[in-house]
């Protein structure tokens, strides 16, 4: 396959600028015209640790972080010696040095770069400008568009004075200077600049609080965790706009009860949280169902268990999201993808929840909250907005009313007639407690076959790779899709009968389509970051599928040659 | 609570009732109280469509069921932050939140303090009886140290808490304290309550005749005093000293405190004033902020 996109590695002690130069790289590579996807790591310290930022770029869709960089920037010795194993030949590597804490090896085959970036940081006066000589060095080397890119260290900088923006700008060219004195070694170049798109580039935190203000939430509570945190922040600076109220709690059991509240009184209401926020949560979960209170929860996975690895990508709150609940209690469970699923499945998940008057948790994971993505600019108004069924005012109000559907009108407070309990205890169809056995029954059959339909109602699965019969099919979630959509078109590619399944509803399960799928494929390959393989686990539950996990957890996600080499080792 | 749900119709103190009769034990505290809540709905013309109540699990969480109004019948100590969730979606309407010591204090104690210091615009009704009613009578955040239980049968080995001192301290703007006994005294401050702007707290004694044997009707008749009428209701220092109980003081009831202060959905209203927040807000502008 030819290669058409540029990987490029930032990395360094946290508070040198990693951060910031991958922004500025990633943000002129999008205002080129280019598709972009950013990974990063950061420490789970606040002030220094290891962070990297990758960005990758290329005229065409980007759908993962990549197998390794093209080019890796390191600005420190850690982040040398912690990369040093991937400077394989063809690779390129830019140093600081002379004047940085190291003095790399550079090995056969790999074009090196050395550039005393805190040299010269230091002569212009301003340590913190060490990644900007880096940045004018990278876009001497390696083509990214220099307009581009001083046109958006000019905007960021502008903001902090006229003495700060020339100071860093002093710095760019200082190291493009430098850069243009050594002697290109590498074929790596960014693509060329292609027709500015009509795009917003954006992290996957930030975007599901852009879907739940494109889908008008009107009251969001939550209490910060790493790395869910962000939704809240993004939702604070917006919601008053559309005249919502965000309030953060004292606890996961408050904003959840907050939530549950608001929801009653008549507002869309959502939290976002991380695995152990969602692990308090459960107990209030079950209180929604019961209910058959509206609900939306973002769990952005983290690695768990407790406290974890809470700076590092998992996707293993899939148990607890569809079964961690007390008693018998349904739930509606999505996963996102990529950036625009953060936008498009949160508005879903919120109409969901509105529709079938039911909790509804949508999984995101630590490598999508901070992956800034380009996607094609939402359009306000273009999406279909669901809100929870009225009572139309005719005849007796009954909260829990049996009807066709099983869903039963709601009525918000103040509306006339039909004052009621809304409450946590069996219930008979006007909420008065009932515990009779048959009613038990008859109306945990009223939950759980209420959100029945959505397994057809909901978009089919997409299927990727070749069409009929495979060898291997692979199915995945979460933001592992990207990685094996590649996967998937190499190993085609290369004349192997493979197919792939993107399950995105979760819960209830589509198990005709998987059966389907299965009845097409002579194994089943399942990829998730978890150490139990949690789909696989519940594919043998409610299929008569025999899925292979392929798990991995260490803090990293998947990559597209891992998923080529598995591949190759089954067939 | 919300001006906008007061004085909006006219109905007695049994018009408010709800056709679910309490099946409380004879001779339970909590009836007083339910009483005592009745009658200040009817003196304030609180209108049933626009009251929301709110309960977690207990004894005296069942009182949701006994009034006519809308309402939610929540989780063990989660009535508070329900409610608050509710109160900020829906200013304009009057939310009241009823529960035991042991909802309220024990599994719940998480929520008070935020409740108070935020001044949420609610009205708080503890029914605070020293036990654990439902659960058969376990000691419980209020219980005296002297009390055998149902799993404290040698006497309870910890030091009660002190409701009012706790709400003063974090800050709720209206702290009073009545005895189920007396039900019109209970009406009166939980008509004050109800009144006020922001977070309103009252705490009323409460008998539990079937397992708390030792704070019965006569230990609290005895116990408790009027408040002097010299008392400075807007000296938080002084209610604090009131509210300090000692061995042979009387416990004073009636109300200790009340402070004039914006609510938490008056704030938040204000940041959306701040940013020209409304419905048909160009999103446009939102987008443009995440351009490359
Ligand atoms: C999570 C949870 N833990 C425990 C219980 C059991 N429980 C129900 S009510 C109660 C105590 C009630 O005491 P209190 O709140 O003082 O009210 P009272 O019955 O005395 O009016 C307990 C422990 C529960 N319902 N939920
Ligand atoms: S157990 Fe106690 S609190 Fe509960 S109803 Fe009986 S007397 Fe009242």
């Amino acid at each position: 396959m030819e290669k058409k996109d540029l990987i490029i590695r930032v990395a360094g002690e946290g508070g040198e600028g990693i951060i910031s130069s991958g922004d500025f790289i990633a943000s002129a590579c999008a205002r080129a015209g280019l598709e972009v996807y950013t990974f990063k790591t950061f420490p789970a310290e606040i002030k220094g640790g290891y962070a990297m930022y990758q960005v990758r770029a290329s005229a065409d869709k980007v759908w993962n972080q990549g197998d390794t960089f093209d080019v890796f920037c390191a600005f420190n010795g850690e982040a040398y010696e912690l990369n040093k194993h991937l400077l394989t030949p063809g690779t390129a590597i830019v140093y600081d040095y002379p004047g940085g804490d190291f003095e790399p090896e550079i090995p056969e085959g790999v074009a090196g770069y050395p550039i005393p970036m805190s040299a010269t940081a230091k002569e212009l006066g301003s340590y913190r400008a060490k990644n900007m000589v880096a940045l004018g060095a990278l876009s001497v080397l390696f083509n990214i568009v220099e307009e581009t890119l001083i046109r958006v260290l000019t905007d960021k900088f502008a903001k902090k004075g006229e003495k700060v923006l020339s100071i860093n700008l002093a710095a760019f060219e200082k190291g493009k200077e430098l850069a243009a004195a050594l002697e290109k070694k590498d074929e790596w170049a960014l693509a060329e600049a292609q027709d500015p798109k009509d795009v917003i580039i954006i992290a996957g935190n930030d975007a599901v609080g852009l879907g739940a203000i494109l889908g008008e939430l009107d009251f969001f509570s939550a209490y910060p965790i790493t790395p869910a945190t962000e939704v809240a922040k993004y939702v604070s600076i917006h919601i008053p706009k559309i005249g919502g109220t965000l309030v953060q709690a004292e606890d996961e059991i408050a904003s959840i009860s907050q939530v549950l509240g608001a929801s009653y009184a008549g507002a869309k209401s959502m939290t976002a949280t991380s695995g152990p926020g969602l692990a308090l949560m459960s107990e209030m979960l079950g209180m929604a169902a019961m209910s058959e209170t509206p609900l939306m929860l973002v769990d952005v996975q983290r690695g768990g268990p407790s406290t974890g690895l809470p700076t590092k990508h998992e996707q293993s709150d899939l148990f607890l999201a569809i079964h961690g609940v007390h008693g018998d209690a349904p739930r509606v469970v999505l996963s996102v993808e990529h950036v625009q699923d953060c936008v498009e499945m949160t508005i879903e998940a919120l109409n969901l929840a509105e529709e079938y008057q039911t909790p509804v948790i949508l999984l995101s994971d630590g490598s999508l909250a901070f992956s800034t993505q380009t996607i094609p600019t939402p359009k306000p108004g273009s999406y279909k907005i669901v809100d929870r069924k009225l009572w139309d005012g005719q005849g007796t109000y009954k909260r829990y009313q049996l009807t066709d559907d099983l869903i039963s009108p709601m009525a918000n407070p103040g509306t006339p007639g039909a004052m009621h309990i809304s409450t946590g205890l069996e219930h008979g169809e006007d909420g008065a407690p009932k515990y009779a056995p048959e009613n038990h029954e008859l109306m945990h059959r009223k939950r759980f076959d209420k959100i029945k339909p959505i397994v057809d109602r909901y978009p089919p699965a997409e299927l990727d790779g070749v069409e009929g019969e495979a060898d291997i099919g692979i199915i995945t979630w979460g933001s592992t899709i990207g990685v094996v959509r590649e996967g998937v078109a190499r190993l085609v590619e290369q004349g192997y009968k493979v197919k792939a399944m993107y399950p995105k509803l979760m819960w209830p399960m589509p198990v005709d389509q998987y059966e389907a799928f299965n009845s097409t494929c002579k194994q089943i390959l399942v990829p998730e970051v978890n150490f139990q393989g949690q789909l696989s686990h519940f594919l043998r539950a409610e299929t008569s599928l025999k899925p292979i996990p392929y798990t991995i957890c260490g803090g990293l996600p998947f990559t597209p040659a891992m998923i080529v080499d598995k591949v190759k080792e089954m067939v | 609570m919300s001006v906008a749900a007061l004085h909006k119709v006219e109905m007695t103190p049994k018009e408010y009732k709800s056709d679910v009769a309490p099946v409380w034990c004879p001779g339970c505290g909590h009836y007083g109280i339910l009483n005592g809540i009745y009658r200040a709905l009817s003196e304030l013309g609180v209108d049933p469509l626009n009251l929301m109540v709110f309960s977690g699990i207990g004894c005296s969480s069942r009182t949701p069921y006994f009034i006519d109004s809308y309402k939610m019948h929540t989780l063990h100590g989660r009535a508070g932050a329900v409610a608050t969730g509710a109160q900020l979606a829906s200013p304009e309407k009057a939310v009241l939140i009823v529960g035991g010591d042991g909802d309220g204090f024990s599994i719940g104690g998480g929520h008070m303090p935020h409740m108070a210091r935020k001044n949420v615009n609610m009205t708080y009704i503890l029914y605070d009886n020293g036990i654990y009613g439902l659960t058969k009578g376990q000691y419980s955040p209020t219980s005296r140290p002297e009390m055998t239980a149902y799993t404290t049968p040698y006497g309870g080995p910890e030091e009660p808490l002190n409701p009012l001192l706790y709400m003063l301290t974090y800050k709720a703007t209206y702290v009073a304290q009545g005895f189920a006994g007396k039900p019109r005294d209970c009406a009166a401050l939980i008509k004050g309550a109800i009144e006020h702007k922001g977070f309103s707290y009252v705490n009323i004694f409460s008998q539990c005749p079937t397992f708390n044997k030792i704070d019965t009707v006569k230990y609290y008749r005895d116990l408790v005093g009027p408040i002097s009428e010299d008392h400075d209701v807007t000296d938080r220092g002084a209610a604090m000293e009131l509210a300090r109980r000692e061995p042979n003081k009387k416990v004073p009831v009636g109300l200790f405190y009340k402070e004039d202060k914006p609510t938490l959905d008056e704030r938040v209203a204000e940041f959306v004033t701040r940013v020209g927040g409304k419905p048909d807000y160009d999103l446009n502008k939102v987008l443009d902020l995440s351009r490359p």
